[in-house]
């Protein structure tokens, strides 16, 4: 089992090491900053872009919408969920709106949401669209699937309804989720940043990408990609504690 | 206290499945309810239990009676440790402090204290069941049904979990009922074994088995053989 993760892990690397001498055969190649930039000059603006004073409010509000925006989707998804499991009414009232969400394309609601709403929502918003569907989908399976034999051992036994939602649905709901969690995660950061983009609020990472392609200021977009990946695996190792904060680990 | 089923028949649609099944089971005694596979025997026990509705008869003495169970599978919740896979089916019925030394005791009686946290997942299939029979016994309850419960284990786990099970009713006294097709279960385990006969499932002949429990292999063989015999015939 320890070889197994340490083959993955010197997979992982080999792959970072991998993408990294890409860039720099590209970067010499093309030898022009604005198309592919060198290492170096990402380097020179990732260090600009730290040292600007409002460099922890911009991350920080990005940060923010993120995690409020899937926090949202969280709490309605494990709500309609379970809604939609003891009630073929919401059931069937959320298929429609699933069906649009998944059907309907983003960039088109986007645009509508814009309109719509204040620039400071539209990024929360764009990523609900996206997460939402997924968590909603995960609790009502994880509530339709449960092993029906520890249903009936728990009834049998006579254990009261309480105990069997708080011992068994719950704790099954968190597991499914906790497994999704952090792609669903990391593609609401990527969809709230595109939201920025689009609804440019004032402290954001999508504004600041925008700037910098306007200034055709590529190093300062590549800088900014370093970043979010440094934030995506700052989520990533936030999943982790809380999976093992749960005990998750420790039966899975 | 008496327990027993009486005239009960059940049918799915137009195929009848239970033919007028009237058993006694005695108190303390474990009864084996034997039969070839997909008889209905499960049927009966689900009857029994009321997870099935029966068409017509009377269920005698289990109406107010809790009962444990053991089932073909051990159905242990797999994000819960040995020790709360216990207590999930005490609570409310024993007081949370008894609860963790009732199940350190009967663990230590077992031989398994050093399980006490293991997960599901780090258990064989055998440790599994003896741990689904124990949560059976320490579960304040008169009654124990099993179904079928060494049917998915070895030959060498089969005979720990049987030990197991006859170590545990020596100690806690319960009426048990095993539904088997295993016909050395039933002469190892049956104070009377009541021998089903197939579509439909009638009670074809009950033996009084507690005699030849404690006696040689070669009697035990030879019963083997006359029930063998029964089953044979009634295919």
């Amino acid at each position: 089992m320890k070889s197994y993760i340490l083959k993955n892990r010197k997979l992982s690397i080999i792959s970072k090491i991998y993408l990294i001498i890409i860039w720099i055969l590209l970067s010499q190649t093309i030898n022009n900053d604005v198309i592919v930039p060198s290492i170096k000059s990402t380097f020179i603006s990732m260090i600009e872009l730290i040292k600007d004073p409002g460099f922890l409010n911009i991350i920080s509000s990005t940060i923010l919408r993120t995690l409020l925006g899937f926090l949202i989707s969280l709490f309605l998804a494990i709500i309609l969920g379970i809604l939609s499991s003891i009630s073929k009414i919401v059931h069937n009232l959320m298929q429609p709106i699933l069906k649009f969400l998944n059907s309907v394309p983003t960039i088109a609601i986007i645009v509508l949401a814009l309109i719509w709403l204040n620039n400071e929502i539209v990024p929360i918003f764009v990523g609900f669209l996206m997460v939402f569907p997924v968590l909603y989908e995960t609790v009502l399976q994880s509530i339709l699937n449960i092993d029906k034999n520890i249903i009936q051992m728990a009834y049998l036994y006579r254990v009261n309804k309480i105990e069997i939602i708080k011992n068994i649905y719950i704790p099954n709901i968190f597991y499914n989720l906790s497994t999704i969690f952090n792609s669903a995660l990391g593609i609401n950061l990527k969809m709230v940043i595109a939201g920025e983009v689009l609804a440019q609020p004032k402290y954001s990472i999508g504004s600041k990408i925008q700037l910098e392609r306007m200034y055709l200021n590529t190093s300062g977009v590549f800088a900014w990609i370093i970043i979010i990946l440094f934030i995506s695996a700052m989520f990533d190792y936030m999943v982790k504690a809380l999976r093992y904060l749960f005990g998750i680990n420790k039966w899975k | 206290m008496k327990y027993g089923v009486k005239n009960i028949n059940k049918s799915y649609k137009d195929l009848k499945i239970l033919d007028n099944i009237s058993i006694d089971f005695e108190e303390y005694k474990t009864t084996c309810i034997l039969g070839e596979s997909g008889v209905g025997k499960t049927t009966l026990l689900n009857i029994i239990a009321g997870i099935t509705d029966k068409d017509t008869g009377d269920i005698i003495g289990f109406g107010d009676e809790v009962s444990s169970f053991v089932f073909q599978e051990d159905r242990l919740i797999e994000w819960k440790n040995v020790k709360d896979n216990i207590s999930f089916v005490l609570q409310k019925k024993i007081k949370k402090i008894e609860i963790e030394n009732l199940i350190d005791k009967y663990l230590k009686l077992v031989n398994l204290e050093e399980y006490k946290y293991f997960y599901p997942k780090d258990l064989s299939g055998g440790m599994r069941q003896r741990i689904s029979i124990l949560r059976a016994f320490i579960y304040p309850s008169r009654i124990l049904i099993m179904d079928e419960p060494f049917k998915s284990l070895d030959i060498n786990n089969k005979q720990i979990v049987i030990e197991l099970f006859k170590k545990l009713k020596t100690v806690e006294k319960k009426t048990c009922i095993l539904v088997t097709h295993d016909v050395e279960e039933a002469i190892t385990l049956g104070d009377k074994i009541v021998i089903l006969s197939n579509k439909p499932t009638r009670v074809n002949v009950i033996i009084d088995n507690s005699s030849i429990l404690d006696e040689n292999d070669e009697n035990k063989s030879k019963l083997k053989k006359v029930i063998e015999g029964k089953m044979i015939r009634n295919i």
